[in-house]
This record gives structure tokens, C-alpha cells and sequence, in this order.
């Protein structure tokens, strides 16, 4: 004897969160998920909460002294990585954000100096009005010469939360105490910006 | 370190900050050398203070002179 239906309503004892099996769920589309809709229904939904945005961009070509902001030689990550998503726009080192969120932002500069440099800090500056920028995050390296060549690196991030991409936006910078080398590579990332969406602002 | 071998090497001796770039970040040979129009000072940005590029004898020469003192820390 074969049913044609099996009325789950009755025979199962214990608690049925869904009348029916739920409604609407006939067939589903993939790469999507079940999600509640209501305290006892269910319903598909795209996958939330990963990473839609991230690009990184690097300084291609190494320079001396303090540079503030870094406006030149900058060049999108093109080697082994492509951006997530739509990316960052950059013009004479001010970076545009593709949409409102919160950002993860990086700075990393190697550096060097034959010779006794007490800091170098690197910058990263946000401005809320497309116009003036405010220090947001900085980071100190020094020197003791080690009897040639001497290197170092200094790292920086910080959180951003652009409301506004208009006038939301960053750049960088460095200074030092004494003329240092500022390591930039078009083939590998030594001077290098990180821009991580983290989630809706 | 290893012993400078490379034109920017020397250009990044010549003058601070940003005041070069490239036409070509993949081939930076001297004829793809090029003045930035901006570099940024004391959290502003304002035009290149270097307004003629070195000659290529100049980068060059420069070049040597680094090598020269590489060799000489390095018992080359």
C-alpha cells in the first residue's frame, strides 16, 4: 500500500515549527539559505554577512624624505589579486570609497636609513567634508644604524565609518626626523593601503 | 642591501619626496621618467618644487656614485 500524502499534522508527536513544511518552499535557488521570515515560517535568502568589498592599492616607486599626503605613484594591487567588489578610486592620493559602510583601513611602509632616524610616523588621514583632513591614525618606526643600511617597517589602521562617499574619504602620509628611503614596488606590495568593508554603516 | 642597480635607486637620491613618476610603472626605464605636477607637504598638496627632470648622464653618474659606495662599504 503506497500513500499518495502523508499528513505530518498527525502520527508525529513533539513540536512541527512549521505548519506544513513551510510555505513556499517547493524548490529554492542555489547558494541560498533558509532563513525565518516569521516566528514560524520559513523562507529562502541570499547568504549575508560576508566580505563585498576589498580592494588594496600600492605605491609603486620608492622616494626619500616626508611625503604628506603620499599623492603619487599609487597603483591598484594587480599581480595576484584583483579588488572584491567595485573598489576604491584614488586621485593624487585621495581614496573614494564605492559605497557607505564600515571600512577597515591599513597602512603598511617599510623604510630605511643608513644612519640614526628617531621616527618616522605614518598617517592616516579621513576627511568628513571632501575638503579638510583630520589625523586618524598613526604609527612611529625609528632607526639605530646597524653599521650600514638599516631597515624598519610602520603599520597603521584604523575604522571609518562612511556615511557619505561624497565627502567621506582618505589618504595618506609619512614624515620623518631624517631623510629616510620609502620603499614602493610595482611587483610586490612593500608601501601598501588595504580597504576592507566590514559592514553597513 | 643589495648594491643599487636600478635608476630609481638613484633618482630617489636626487630630491625628497614624490617628484618622479612613471609613464610605465612596468618598465621603468629613463625615457618613461616623468615630474609628478603634485607633491604633498606638511599635510598639503602643492606643485612640484623640481621642475626639470636630471639628465639621463646625471641619473646615471648618480647611479655610479652609488655603486661605487656600496662597493667600497662592501669590499667590492
Amino acid at each position: 500500500m503506497a500513500f499518495a500524502t502523508i499528513d505530518v499534522t498527525k502520527g508525529i508527536t513533539g513540536t512541527i515549527p512549521v505548519a506544513n513544511g513551510g510555505t513556499g518552499l517547493a524548490s529554492g535557488t542555489t547558494g541560498e539559505f533558509l532563513k525565518f521570515t516569521g516566528s514560524t515560517t520559513l523562507a529562502p535568502a541570499e547568504a549575508g554577512g560576508g566580505i563585498t568589498e576589498v580592494d588594496q592599492y600600492r605605491i609603486t616607486s620608492t622616494f626619500t624624505g616626508s611625503s604628506n599626503p603620499i599623492t603619487s605613484n599609487w597603483e591598484r594591487n594587480d599581480t595576484v589579486f584583483d579588488k572584491i567588489g567595485t573598489g576604491m578610486t584614488q586621485s593624487s592620493g585621495n581614496f573614494t570609497f564605492p559605497s557607505t559602510g564600515i571600512y577597515k583601513v591599513e597602512f603598511n611602509l617599510p623604510f630605511s636609513r643608513n644612519g640614526n632616524n628617531q621616527y618616522s610616523a605614518i598617517k592616516i588621514n579621513v576627511t568628513t567634508d571632501n575638503s579638510n583632513y583630520t589625523l586618524r591614525a598613526t604609527s612611529y618606526g625609528f632607526i639605530e644604524e646597524a653599521g650600514a643600511e638599516t631597515y624598519s617597517s610602520v603599520y597603521a589602521q584604523t575604522i571609518v565609518d562612511v556615511t557619505d562617499t561624497s565627502n567621506v574619504k582618505v589618504q595618506f602620509g609619512v614624515v620623518n626626523q631624517a631623510v629616510c628611503n620609502f620603499y614602493g614596488d610595482t611587483n610586490a606590495n612593500q608601501a601598501v593601503a588595504t580597504f576592507i568593508r566590514l559592514g553597513d554603516t | 642591501m643589495k648594491r643599487p642597480d636600478h635608476i630609481e635607486n638613484a633618482l630617489c637620491q636626487m630630491h625628497t619626496n614624490q617628484w618622479f613618476t612613471w609613464t610605465d610603472s612596468k618598465n621603468k626605464i629613463y625615457a618613461n621618467l616623468k615630474l609628478t605636477e603634485k607633491v604633498g607637504i606638511d599635510g598639503n598638496i602643492v606643485d612640484n618644487p623640481v621642475t626639470e627632470l636630471p639628465t639621463e648622464s646625471a641619473v646615471n653618474a648618480k647611479l655610479k656614485e652609488l655603486q661605487d659606495a656600496w662597493d667600497a662599504a662592501n669590499g667590492g
